[in-house]
Order: C-alpha cells, then sequence, then structure tokens
C-alpha cells in the first residue's frame, strides 16, 4: 500500500487518465473530486461491499423455487 | 442459444432476449444475462447468466412491493445505458430468497436498470434515498397484494 499526504487542492493522479483531487478537508471528513474514464466504475466503498455481499447471498440462496403469486 | 442451467436444466434464449452488462454485475461473472420467468405471472424472475450456468438473481420490479420507491439514476449511468427519459427504463432488484416469506429480503439500494429495447443493463447506486440493501420484501405489503411483474424487457423463458 502507498501512503501519501496530500493538501486540500492538490491531486494524485492513477495511471494515464484517472485523477482525484482533495476539494476539501473539514474535520474528519474529506471531500474528494474523481475524473476517471466512463467505462471505469467508482463506488464508495463500504456500498460497494454491500452491493456484492447482497448479490452474491443471492445467487447462492440455495432457493430454486420462487413464490409465484404472492397469496396466504 | 441454448444455455444449460444448473437451476432449470437447459434454457432457450433469443437473441434479442440477451442483456449487455458491460461492466458486470458487482461480484459476479460475465457480462450476459437473460430474464427468465419461472411461471407465467410470477412477481418474480430471474436474472439468469448466460456465461456461467450455474449463477442467476432473483429479481423482482420494486414498485409491486413499493409503491413509493424511487430512483434517481446518474448521468454517469444513464450514459453508460444509453437512457434518455425514464420510461425508456425497467427497474430491477435483486431478492434475496429464504426458505420463509418473511426472511426474504431485496437491495433497494442497489436496483437493476435495463435500458428496455436497447438490452443494456447496469447495476447502479440508487442516488434517490438512503435505500437498504437488505430490505425486508414482505413487511410493507399484504401478501395478497403483490401483482404479477410486467416487464418490456424480453424475457428470455418462461415456464422453465
Amino acid at each position: 500500500m502507498l501512503v501519501i499526504t496530500r493538501r486540500s487542492g492538490e491531486q494524485v493522479v492513477l495511471g494515464d487518465d484517472i485523477t482525484i483531487t482533495v476539494l476539501e478537508i473539514s474535520g474528519s471528513t474529506v471531500r474528494l473530486g474523481i475524473d476517471a474514464p466512463t467505462e471505469v466504475p467508482v463506488y464508495r466503498h463500504e456500498i460497494w461491499l454491500a452491493v456484492k455481499a447482497e448479490n452474491q447471498a443471492a445467487a447462492n440462496a440455495g432457493v430454486t423455487s420462487l413464490p409465484s403469486r404472492i397469496s396466504k | 442459444m441454448q444455455i444449460q442451467s444448473t437451476r432449470f436444466g437447459a434454457i432457450d434464449i433469443a437473441d434479442d432476449a440477451v442483456i449487455e452488462f458491460a461492466d458486470g454485475i458487482i461480484g459476479l461473472p460475465g457480462k450476459r444475462y437473460a430474464l427468465v420467468a419461472q411461471q407465467e405471472g410470477s412477481s418474480f424472475y430471474w436474472l439468469h447468466s448466460i456465461d456461467d450456468p450455474s449463477v442467476a438473481l432473483p429479481v423482482t420490479q420494486p414498485w409491486l412491493f413499493f409503491p413509493s420507491y424511487d430512483v434517481a439514476v446518474s448521468d454517469e449511468d444513464s450514459a453508460k445505458l444509453g437512457l434518455d427519459a425514464p420510461e425508456q427504463a425497467d427497474v430491477f432488484c435483486v431478492v434475496r430468497a429464504a426458505p420463509e416469506l418473511e426472511d426474504f429480503t431485496v437491495n433497494l439500494r442497489g436496483p437493476i436498470v435495463v435500458h428496455a429495447s436497447r438490452r443494456l443493463g447496469r447495476q447502479v447506486i440508487n442516488a434517490a434515498g438512503d435505500y437498504d440493501v437488505r430490505q425486508p420484501l414482505f413487511a410493507h405489503v399484504e401478501l395478497s397484494q403483490a401483482a404479477p411483474a410486467n416487464s418490456t424487457t424480453p424475457i428470455a423463458a418462461s415456464g422453465v
């Protein structure tokens, strides 16, 4: 892992075409601007992890028969 | 084409029912999926992988269960799907099925948006609100109220 220090307004470049700008630092919160090609998906990590976990759990639920019209 | 689903056996998939997910589905393999209905008139579909016959996700249309559900698709996601207007989109949410109905949950935070006529799909992060990835599916609906799904996206097969 690379650890670097940046100040507000400074940037990090990943490869040729991804730029991350520190827009604002306020207390424990950092606002980032991410400039990346449209083919690069960008997610908040915790949301990405949660969605990934749900997708995998849904695909592996071991249920092969779903209810049809739901009725009691 | 025909796929050999590990769940359902041989399924014929019409070419025009294949949905392309250019960025895949988060955490799952492959980029081509198709909607499969297990029974006519079901409230659920399977979003079945074309590339991996063991991968299939139960999905439903969220408004069957959550009539006031909101979806906001970012400009970037809309551009990737080629969406110009909301009516071009079909929205599905991933269902985590369980042996008991009351344990079913649905991911309202990461809906799957499909451009119905271009058959391009993408799982997006819903910007409309702080929705749960694991919302109990039957908490807000009388069990008898859920209507059959009515997708404008082509259904690859039904009655599998």
